[in-house]
């Protein structure tokens, strides 16, 4: 009876251009990177088989190794102060019931803008001579304090990280907000009747039991921090003197400044493997732990 | 990632539920529940200044800005508006973006609707949970380490400065997350409509078009808006794969714009805000739909 749902040819024509697709666009790119990242290759001349050489130069690259340390710096950034940040925002409109939905859809407004968007805008406001940021601490009485946010080697990660944070926050909040409404109200009531503060409330029920969604927020920015590059690349471009220097960009760099196909290549290797490294620590700390019973 | 991925949408459902809103002023007095209005107002007021302020500036002059930062624009002179609009090339931008962004998602609708049917409804067992694992594969590279071989890819195909190049680029890497939602709500449609039109006489393909696809509108919805979000906004690969000035997208025309204005503030003020504006009019009406669409792709990462 069921028969129509047995149609093989159906099925073929349904999934065939999917895969196609796949196969074209991912698949073969996948292992064309793997293969890369074995030669010494201009893109011109014949490829030099090189075995280990690309790898192993990785692992003394000076560049690449700050590259990557700047990724963990954007992670860290990320754990010690987007977090906790995205946490008590979304405790803080968790608790109010008059303009909740208002308050959501205002921290949400900068996750629509497109990241390059952003970038230029960040770009503006950190000029040194007109630049909001300038302004506002010269219209404080704090000239001094005005500086080169972007082309100052010391400052100009910080004015990325910042830029980075402004546009992201808004997106965790949305997910933990989420999932502290989703906590039975049951539980909130029983706590209240059984005397529990707002801060006790919070810290014993509330924090627990997002647990989950703190995790999700965590594999994601280890995901999101790796690869990041977009505002990196429109704002500095890696510099002053390589000082925000990220993967990501100096893969690009590598591969289509310099014209160094294989070694390219490796470095985009080597970022799938260490998100991937990141991701599956998390995964196996993570399953250790019981999961949360309401 | 499987057991992160399905504790989301179950949380999609509840974003938009409010507990009841309640309360005079007197009540959030009492409640204690000034101060965290006070809190809030205070976070989206340094959140959103930044757009403000490029507001002002835009309807400024370069002197305006520097001298008289904080004081409101003395008239409302669209001079920048016209000269970025001119030197810009907005509209066009804007025009292959939206054009790119459409056929892109299109065809990855008719592509992951089509694949989600056959390996959610249809009686293959083994074959559609192989295809299935396969296709979420892609959840697990990111596009951004394939940047290489996927430009000499493009080369070799000779799609090299033609649109076609980011349309199917984008549907593709588009594929996994779509196939994900989509087959996680098909899967959960209930078997008696279908056997209904099975009596009836219908074939897979009318089942599809007649039954499972008017059903699943509300999944469609949702993977439509995040993957029209991501194909808009996408940057590098219309960097990489477009090189000529009258074929590139507004993100890319914008960032070459901001390499040549860097110190004309004035347009590139009234620049963002052009490009910021029409996102911001959509996200005002559909803002519910955007950030459950949008959230939902969180797991893509």
């Amino acid at each position: 009876m069921n028969k129509a749902l047995r149609n093989p040819w159906i099925y073929a024509a349904f999934i065939a251009p999917t895969l196609a697709l796949y196969l074209l666009f991912f698949l073969y790119p996948v292992v064309q990177s793997l293969y890369y990242g074995f030669y010494q290759w201009d893109g011109i001349t014949d490829k030099i088989y090189i075995g280990f050489d690309n790898f192993t130069r990785l692992l003394h690259d000076k560049v690449f190794i700050k590259s990557f340390w700047n990724n963990m710096y954007f992670l860290v950034f990320s754990l010690v102060i987007n977090i906790p940040l995205v946490v008590l925002i979304s405790i803080l409109i968790s608790k109010v019931n008059r303009l909740r939905s208002f308050y959501k859809s205002a921290v949400f407004v900068p996750v629509v803008i497109s990241t390059s968007t952003v970038a230029i805008l960040f770009g503006v406001l950190y000029n040194y001579e007109s630049g909001m940021i300038n302004q506002v601490l010269r219209s404080i009485g704090l000239d001094s304090w005005a500086q080169e946010w972007l082309s100052d080697p010391k400052l100009a990660m910080l004015s990325i990280l910042i830029a980075n944070a402004w546009q992201n926050i808004g997106f965790f909040i949305v997910l933990c907000l989420a999932a502290i409404l989703n906590i039975p109200r049951e539980i909130v009531e029983a706590a209240n009747i059984d005397g529990a503060t707002s801060w006790r409330e919070t810290r014993l029920i509330t924090l627990p039991l997002i647990r989950p969604v703190m995790f999700v927020m965590l594999l994601l920015s280890v995901s999101g921090t790796m690869k990041v590059l977009d505002i990196v690349q429109i704002m500095t471009n890696g510099g002053p003197f390589q000082s925000t220097e990220v993967m990501s960009t100096y893969m690009l760099k590598v591969g289509f400044r310099s014209m160094e196909l294989g070694y390219g290549s490796a470095i985009g290797v080597a970022m799938f493997i260490i998100i991937l490294v990141m991701t599956g620590i998390l995964q196996l700390i993570s399953r250790r732990r019981e999961e949360v019973q309401y | 990632m499987a057991k992160t991925m399905q504790s989301l949408p179950s949380a999609q459902g509840n974003i938009g539920s409010a507990q009841g809103s309640s309360g005079s002023l007197w009540y959030q007095i009492r409640q204690k529940r000034l101060p965290f209005h006070f809190t809030l107002w205070a976070y989206i007021l340094v959140t959103l200044f930044p757009l403000v302020w490029l507001l002002m500036s835009s309807f400024k002059t370069n002197r305006e800005i520097t001298v008289n930062t904080w004081a409101l624009p003395k008239s409302f002179n669209f001079d920048n508006y016209r000269a970025a609009w001119e030197s810009a090339n907005i509209g066009g931008y804007a025009f292959n973006s939206l054009y790119i962004t459409i056929v892109s998602c299109l065809l990855t609708l008719a592509l992951a609707s089509a694949t989600s049917f056959a390996i959610a409804r249809m009686k293959f067992k083994a074959l559609n949970k192989a295809v299935y694992q396969f296709i979420l594969l892609g959840l697990l590279v990111p596009a951004s380490a394939l940047f290489i071989p996927l430009y000499r890819l493009i080369n070799e195909l000779h799609l090299y400065n033609n649109h076609w190049s980011l349309i199917l680029v984008y549907c593709t890497y588009a594929l996994p997350i779509t196939v994900f939602i989509l087959h996680a709500f098909m899967i959960s449609i209930p078997n008696e409509l279908e056997e209904a039109g099975i009596m009836d006489g219908m074939s897979a393909a009318g089942l599809f078009v007649r039954v499972i696809l008017p059903l699943s509108m509300p999944s469609l919805v949702t993977v439509t808006i995040l993957n029209f979000i991501g194909n808009w906004n996408e940057y590098i690969l219309s960097q990489l794969f477009i090189s000529s000035e009258a074929k590139r997208t507004l993100t890319t025309g914008m960032a070459t714009f901001n390499d040549g204005y860097r110190t004309n503030f004035a347009s590139l003020s009234a620049a963002v805000i052009m490009s910021v504006i029409p996102v911001l009019i959509v996200y005002l009406f559909l803002q519910r739909q955007i950030i459950a669409g949008m959230t939902a792709g969180g797991v893509k990462g």
